[in-house]
């Protein structure tokens, strides 16, 4: 047994000398001998090629069992079927005929043309023959005609031709058998193949997407320490523009003028602002790496949205925008870090300001919320019990934001139209940020929208377990 | 191939490719129709609903010469839609010859070279090498309007290696030409590279003109001498050893 190259899919592993007995069950043989046995009363028997019997089902014969009590009857049977057991066809079939005047028909079992085994079918007495023949008369003395006579009849009857008829029958049978079972092998074995490609094939976009997201991970890495570099160098150069302003509207370099103080003033408010957006960025990038150390304590959430409203009221009373807390004192205790947390809400209330136009409101509100309210209370017998949620809620009654921009405002430098950037300023840094320190604190952010007009942001966080108060 | 010394006895896998809807199944059906009744196995076709041929079809001709030597031939088509390319692979690994069917219509240029350049990419993906493969191409449907004539094909085959058949599958014609224009190629192949005649005593042109018989009146060379080649390419039956 020789191959070249890879095994095909579409050939079985090795060929050799096919046996019937490999291919079917021993079972279906056996159903198949029976069925033939009780519709035609015929003996079958399959053999395998070297002449090993399979399976069977017979009948055996009246006049058969009278001759093995006979020596030389006995021993003369013995001879037939050890013939007829060893019998190869050159065609499909050979009749073979036994002493008693019976007929046996041997059937060659074969597949493309391969030959697996054989059928034996019969004994079966022709319907010509009307009495015994010499050959079984004569076998032993001790025969007696008579018995001969009377036993010989009760054999099954069939034509020849019958038999050929039922020999064909058997062959095809055999023939879709192996057919159907070849089939389903080729079918299984492609199957797997195929499989097994698609696999590989999986295999190797997944390894070029991993690439892939190393290398960006790799490029998002190096674009924050960029950030991180240039953000610190442009605040050191910075810091010395405003303190020089300063020095001069304070006089120090002598009087100046009112028109002189105004433009100092003003060059030293862009600086502070330039400052702030600096200071951000700084923020983000830090945020980005994971360097950003968070001075964890636990504290009463109403005490920080006290502290915004307050630091915020100016700017909403500037704006014509009512601004208001409605959490009460003692609502919840978080365990985080206040001056984080405070910058949080800062950005997303003066975020709300800047979008809510004059006669609005802008309202800050938390509630306390059992996480996985879906789950019915199930496994709290075994302390899983769900876990409070705080969410606090900034809403406003501005332009709001339409659904399919809520998941990108969070991104860096993203606002929701470019033109919003002129009318309302702001860097696009503030709500990535936001996101950023409220995911540091193991919390999650969303967008609502507020009725009948406005933005509601959703910061929600865990809340501190009751063993830390 | 697979030689099997103890039954004395070769397989051989020939694959029908080309471009969906050539007519590859169409040339094993009529291989099948035309073949004697002892020669010819049971057709397979393993098919799905909504495609024509999912995986692939079968059929196996079995050959036995005077001094018992079996070769067993293993047909095989391969799914035609662009959408079975890992289908093709499997089916055309371990293949000892190729039947390129392509449509004779000259709308269809364009789809026989599709198939062929993606015959091509497979061929190497099993590690083939082009060159020493066994290929013989059919153009298929001649009896159709609009096809590529004659001369173009004869002045193309000139300028080719493989030789050329041309066939009408649905009416028998040409189908046992490209078989056997095939088999000859196969069967010189594979006796080059394993010995065939010291191993088993095999004779191949003695064989072949059996295996025409078995299709008929039409003797092994009638048969080669349809295809068209290039000059010095023709197929001949002399010992060229």
């Amino acid at each position: 047994m020789m191959h070249e190259g890879p095994r095909s899919p579409t050939e079985p592993p090795a060929m050799g000398v096919v046996r019937l007995e490999d291919l079917v069950d021993q079972a279906a043989l056996e159903e198949l001998a029976t069925s033939l046995h009780a519709l035609f009363g015929l003996s079958v028997r399959f053999f395998a090629s070297d002449g090993s019997l399979l399976a069977d089902r017979v009948t055996e014969q009246v006049l058969c069992r009278h001759l093995q009590t006979i020596p030389g009857a006995r021993a003369q049977c013995a001879r037939t079927i050890d013939v007829v057991k060893r019998l190869v066809p050159d065609g499909k079939t050979a009749p073979h005929p036994c002493f008693t005047g019976a007929e046996y028909l041997v059937v060659n079992v074969t597949y493309e043309q391969r030959r697996l085994g054989r059928a034996v079918l019969g004994p079966y007495l022709s319907p010509e023959v009307t009495s015994p023949p010499p050959s079984l008369l004569l076998v032993d003395d001790k025969l007696d005609p008579a018995d001969a006579e009377a036993l010989s009849p009760k054999m099954p009857r069939l034509t020849r031709e019958r038999a050929e008829l039922i020999a064909a029958h058997v062959q095809t049978s055999l023939e879709l058998i192996l057919f159907s079972g070849h089939k389903a092998w080729l079918t299984s074995q492609m199957h797997v193949a195929s499989v097994t490609e698609s696999y590989r094939v999986l295999e190797d976009k997944n390894k070029r997407l991993a690439d892939a997201v190393d290398r960006l991970r790799e490029l998002d890495r190096l674009k924050s320490n960029f950030l991180a570099t240039v953000s610190h160098e442009l605040r050191t150069p910075l810091t010395s523009i405003i303190g020089y302003s300063e020095m001069l509207t304070e006089g120090m370099a002598g009087d100046l003028t009112t028109e002189q103080r105004d433009y100092i003033g003003t060059i030293r408010e862009k600086g502070e602002q330039l400052l702030s957006l600096i200071k951000s960025l700084l923020d983000l990038s830090k945020l980005e790496s994971g360097t950003m150390a968070l001075r964890k304590a636990t504290l009463d959430v109403a005490v920080v949205t006290e502290q915004v409203v307050s630091t915020l009221l100016p700017t909403a009373k500037k704006r014509g925008v009512a601004l208001e807390s409605t959490v009460p004192k003692g609502l919840a205790r978080l365990h985080a870090d206040s001056e984080k947390l405070r910058q949080v809400l800062l950005n997303l209330t003066e975020n709300a300001l800047k979008f809510t136009p004059e006669g609005g409101s802008v309202r800050l509100s938390a509630t306390l919320v059992a996480e996985d309210i879906d789950d019915d209370g199930m496994g709290l017998v075994l302390g899983a019990a769900a876990e409070e949620r705080l969410e606090l809620r900034v809403a406003d009654t501005g332009i709001g934001i339409p659904e399919a921009e809520r998941e990108r405002v969070f991104d860096a430098f993203y606002q929701v139209d470019s033109s919003s950037t002129r009318e309302y300023g702001g860097t696009g840094l503030g709500l990535s940020i936001v996101k950023r320190l409220v995911t540091a604190h193991g919390g999650s952010i969303r967008i609502e929208a507020n009725t009948p007009t406005g933005t509601v942001f959703v910061v929600s966080l865990p809340t501190a377990p009751p063993s830390s108060s | 191939m697979q030689i099997d010394f103890s039954a004395r006895e070769i397989t051989v896998k020939l694959v029908y490719y080309g471009p969906a809807l050539s007519g590859k199944t169409t040339n094993l059906q009529s291989l099948h129709d035309q073949s004697s009744a002892e020669t010819r196995g049971r057709m397979m076709t393993l098919d799905t609903r909504d495609d024509r041929t999912l995986f692939f079809d079968m059929l196996p001709l079995t050959f036995t010469t005077e001094g018992g030597f079996a070769v067993r031939v293993k047909l095989f088509t391969v799914p035609g839609q662009v959408i079975h390319e890992s289908t093709r692979r499997l089916v055309l690994s371990g293949a000892d010859g190729v039947a390129f069917i392509a449509d004779s219509r000259s709308a269809e240029t364009q789809n026989n070279a599709a198939a062929f350049r993606d015959l091509k990419a497979n061929l190497k993906a099993n590690n083939y090498e082009l060159r020493a493969l066994p290929l013989a191409i059919q153009f298929n449907k001649r009896d159709l309007p609009d096809i590529r004539t004659d001369a173009e094909l004869a002045a193309q085959a000139a300028r080719g290696k493989e030789p050329v058949f041309r066939a009408t599958a649905v009416k028998h014609e040409g189908v046992v030409d490209t078989f056997l224009g095939l088999l000859h190629l196969t069967l010189r192949s594979l006796d080059k590279q394993n010995d065939l005649r010291g191993k088993f005593g095999f004779e191949r042109r003695a064989f072949l003109s059996q295996v025409a018989a078995r299709f008929g009146d039409v003797t092994i060379e009638q048969h080669l001498a349809t295809a068209l080649t290039a000059p010095g390419a023709e197929l001949s039956l002399t010992e060229d050893v």
